[in-house]
């Protein structure tokens, strides 16, 4: 079949919808090479760079599911890890089966998830879609709240505190993978990742997938179109609630336990800096997001007690400075690739690079020292901070941060001319000329 | 066999708390027929076109479509029935392509509903019946461009596209002209002439010589009452109109 391509083809001298719409099956190849050679990357051969990509994946279909509704639908929800912990709930009870004999392979477990997340999202959705907007909102709070309640309620189903375990080495093998080792469980999760971000972009170019846009930017309009916003919002929060719940699945097999923590409001607020960090106007923004706070939740923990708080902050630079997330300001650069002109914002970013990091460093010093004053006084007031011993009860230390702070502001924006500067040089010559 | 009228309204009244807006409207349009609802601001014309559309409930009466009762029928159900309409105030998905407002508008009528199992760009039916629409509202030029960011008039356009997109075959305009220049207003008309050719029309409209150009009979609103439905010449020597509505330019 080969249809609808040729005539909106003709359009595509305007970089927009029918230019994206054409189809290039190689960056989805290039992305499964990727996902398939990355664990045995030299350098990247270790448990724990395995051990870090399996939950990015997991993140990221999560980060996926979240946006399939505030990004596509327009519905904030702040419980999304209900579907996320009720859909691990089910999968590590469908672990247990088949430790208990049910003979299906483990590799499958994320259809349990699947299963859980898409049952609740019926449920639930059922009665949470009926309004979208602020009510939509604390309903889905007050729901969360709800659930994590009666998790602590009904042990039978979530295990109480210490939450239900399963093995997943005990279960029938398929193609003699015995999950034994977190190269398997990465590719099995780097497998159902893949697959679910395809089938959610393949979601968004489905007539559902278009109105849920529609409903986003005028749900009224869509009533005199002859659909009924509530049945899309309805039938787009049921699919989330599904890929959430194949997360949910994923992270049962990746851990081997599910506990309450699974469907708290805490990775509900997780799930939103994501999506929103890595930008809910792009496909592929929340999966940038998912990446990057795994791998700071992962990494900046080891550095910092503090590292919430360095997520607040990010979290509002975001929404201040750049309130489209790290794929905006990707997709702002790809009309200046297309010209050939970044090299010319490039001296400009540079430049201001460096009071970035100055100014970051003043910053966090005197986080960290309020911090460990604050959390751990019974330590005293000697640390050792950024590689260098002070002694904090010296005003040496703080006049250093203070002065790298201030110092580093105020260079930052001087240096900021520079980035203005190298736009202004790219534009014109997109502008006068155009073509390279 | 008389056929029942493409849209009967039989005593229609609506309140807004105690305060009543239409007040007793029983009108007939039949099926091909072009009728203006024309009278002062405030008159309830707009509130009528809500009720017939859906938007909300009579407080009392009637309201047909092709002779099935439709009365208080949620918006998205009369227009499965086939009435569409368009807003006073721009509808549009601003943050959609051109394109794709008026593909959203032809979805459901091509039956592809709520689907998931459809690649939505490889549906030539529908990339069709989008095709047409745009170039018959002159909007092809513009159809990556998203819709919040067109001019006033071809926005006024592109409402008037994804009215009729789903081929309704009963077509409500709600001041279809409104805020328009001249040239844009004759555009307009002939826009709205060529493509509401057999079908129905009801609009709603305020610019006169729109009225008298396009309108087959005319209907004259006033205080939520029609004081007149009669052709446009009829109207224009009705005394009782004069004296409502029409009176300054008779003078």
């Amino acid at each position: 079949m080969n249809d609808a391509e040729p005539s909106t083809a003709v359009s595509a001298a305007l970089p927009g919808a029918a230019a994206r719409r054409r189809r290039r099956p190689w960056p989805w190849l290039l992305a499964a090479v990727g996902l398939a050679v990355l664990p045995v990357v030299p350098g990247l051969d270790s448990d724990f760079v395995r051990s870090l990509a399996s939950q990015m994946g997991i993140a990221a279909i999560f980060a996926l599911s979240f946006n399939m509704l505030l990004g596509q639908t327009g519905l904030l929800s702040f419980g999304h890890a209900v579907y996320f912990g009720l859909g691990g709930y089910v999968a590590i009870h469908g672990m247990r089966w088949i430790n208990a004999g049910l003979p299906v392979p483990v590799a499958l477990v994320p259809l349990f998830g699947a299963a859980g997340g898409l049952f609740f999202g019926l449920l639930i959705g059922s009665v949470t879609t009926k309004r979208a907007g602020t009510v939509f909102a604390m309903i889905t709070l007050g729901l969360g709240e709800l659930v994590v309640a009666a998790s602590l309620m009904l042990t039978r189903f979530f295990g109480g505190e210490e939450g239900i375990t399963a093995n997943r080495t005990r279960a029938p093998q398929l193609l003699g993978l015995k999950f034994a080792s977190q190269l398997e469980v990465y590719y099995l999760i780097a497998f159902w990742a893949f697959l679910s971000v395809v089938l959610m972009y393949a979601f968004t170019r489905t007539p559902l997938g278009r109105m849920c846009n529609a409903v986003r930017d005028n749900p009224e309009r869509t009533e005199f179109v002859g659909y009924n916003p509530q049945r899309v919002r309805f039938l787009a929060f049921a699919v989330s609630a599904m890929f959430a719940g194949v997360a949910g699945g994923l992270h049962a097999v990746n851990y081997e336990i599910v506990a309450a923590e699974a469907l708290g409001a805490a990775r509900s607020g997780t799930v939103l800096l994501m999506a929103f960090i890595g930008g809910i106007g792009n496909f592929l923004g929340p999966i940038l997001g998912a990446m990057l706070i795994t791998w700071l939740q992962v990494s900046l923990s080891d550095f910092t007690t503090a590292w919430q708080l360095y997520f607040g902050i990010l979290f509002i630079v975001v929404v201040l400075f750049a309130p489209g997330g790290l794929a905006a300001l990707i997709a702002l650069h790809v009309p200046l690739a297309r010209a050939r002109v970044v090299h010319k914002v490039i001296p400009g970013y540079l430049a201001a690079l460096a009071p970035a990091l100055i100014m970051a460093l003043g910053g966090s010093l005197l986080l960290e020292i309020n911090y460990r004053l604050a959390t751990k006084p019974e330590l005293g007031t000697r640390m050792t901070l950024f590689w260098v011993a002070m002694d904090v009860s010296r005003p040496w230390p703080w006049i250093a941060g203070v002065a790298l702070l201030v110092g580093g502001l105020y260079a930052f924006r001087r240096s900021w001319a520079l980035v203005e500067a190298g736009w202004q040089a790219a534009s014109e010559r997109i502008a006068g000329g155009g073509a390279p | 066999m008389t056929r029942a009228p493409a849209l009967g309204l039989q005593d229609v009244h609506k309140s807004f708390g105690a305060t009543p807006i239409i007040r007793g409207v029983t009108l007939d349009v039949v099926e091909g027929e072009r009728h203006a609802i024309i009278g002062p601001n405030g008159a309830g014309k707009s509130t009528l076109f809500n009720i017939i559309s859906g938007r909300f409930p009579p407080t009392r009466g009637t309201v047909r479509l092709k002779g099935a009762e439709v009365t208080g029928r949620p918006p998205f159900e009369i227009n499965r029935r086939g009435l569409s309409r368009s807003f006073q105030v721009t509808n549009i998905f601003p943050r959609l392509s051109v394109y794709e407002n008026v593909r959203c508008s032809v979805l459901w009528s091509l039956r592809y509903h709520y689907s998931f199992w459809h690649r939505v760009d490889r549906l030539r039916d529908a990339h069709d019946r989008t095709e047409t629409v745009l170039s018959q509202i002159n909007l092809g030029a513009r159809r990556d461009v998203p819709a919040g960011v067109l001019t006033y008039a071809e926005q006024r356009a592109l409402e008037i596209g994804i009215t009729v997109g789903g081929g309704a075959d009963v077509i409500l305009l709600d001041e279809p002209t409104a805020g328009m220049s001249h040239s844009e207003t004759d555009y307009a008309v002939e826009l709205i002439r060529r493509l509401s050719a057999g079908k129905t029309l009801v609009m709603v409209e305020h610019d006169m010589g729109v009225v008298f150009n396009l309108a087959d009979r005319i209907s004259v609103l006033v205080y939520g009452e029609i004081i007149a439905t009669d052709t446009p010449d009829r109207i224009r020597a009705n005394r009782a109109v004069q004296d409502a509505y029409l009176g300054t330019e008779h003078h």
